[in-house]
């Protein structure tokens, strides 16, 4: 079976365009309720899409960032609420998948991979973070 | 004669995708569904042989429609699109009764091998 990948791109384009503001529009919410059931899962089906649909046609860089973003709001999701700081980090995810989504908009290329950002949006929120590595000991 | 499948899934880009890898392969899509309640409903309608059924879904998740449609009709033969990092979701449908579960990106050839297990084995 051999797949037209030309069509599939500006199916992506499509799709991940709409992802992308129902994404924001559940990022907002979550600034506004943090425990707002809907919005979390929202987020997640929306990160979880994204990153199916880039990795079906090898975009690789886009699908890491989804998928880091997704495990993120798994853990979202069974905690019940985002985190404060949390919610920053969420966008700033949003924003790296916007920027790399429009690149492939704009040359039709996979982008560059944001290992910056992945670690970001794998990195555990300040509330998670065991009391220990939070307190700078003086000694 | 082509098996009738139910292809569910919230992106009409993988729902598409899947309509072109299986159909040159002996399968024919007799219905589309892009939520976890839809996917319910269409099978009681359509009464397909097999049912792809992504296992992240809007209105109710994929293991939730998975044991709805297995209340409807316990034989039903239901294989879960799954993504890498979703194993413990996949045990989860196994158990609950998926007979397969194939995993994005999908890889055309396995999916058709994998369509044609489920459908060809038979039920114990």
């Amino acid at each position: 079976v051999k797949l037209d990948l030309a069509k599939y791109r500006t199916l992506f384009l499509e799709e991940a365009g709409d992802h992308l503001a129902e994404l924001s529009r559940a990022l907002l919410e979550l600034e506004k309720d943090a425990g707002s059931p809907e919005a979390i899962d929202a987020a997640f089906r929306m990160a979880h899409s994204i990153k199916g649909m880039a990795a079906s046609l090898g975009y690789e860089s886009i699908a890491e960032i989804a998928h880091r973003f997704e495990d993120r709001m798994a853990r979202y999701r069974a905690a019940g609420r985002v985190d404060a700081t949390g919610v920053g980090v969420l966008f700033q995810g949003l924003d790296g998948l916007e920027r790399m989504i429009g690149r492939v908009r704009e040359t039709g290329e996979a982008p560059p991979g944001s290992p910056e950002l992945a670690a970001a949006l794998a990195a555990p929120d300040a509330a998670e973070v065991p009391s220990s590595k939070k307190v700078r000991r003086r000694s | 004669m082509s098996r009738r499948v139910l292809v569910a899934d919230d992106a009409a880009f993988m729902r598409q995708m899947i309509r072109e890898i299986i159909e040159p392969e002996g399968f024919e899509v007799v219905g589309e569904a892009t939520d976890g309640l839809e996917v319910v409903e269409t099978f009681r309608e359509v009464h397909p042989e097999l049912v792809m059924l992504d296992i992240v879904m809007p209105k109710c998740s994929g293991i939730d429609a998975l044991r709805r449609i297995l209340a409807v009709d316990p034989s039903a033969r239901v294989v879960m699109c799954s993504a890498l990092g979703q194993e413990s979701l996949v045990q989860e449908a196994l158990q609950a009764g998926a007979r397969g579960f194939i995993v994005k990106p999908f890889k055309p050839d396995a999916v058709v091998a994998t369509l044609r297990q489920v459908a060809e084995k038979p039920d114990a």
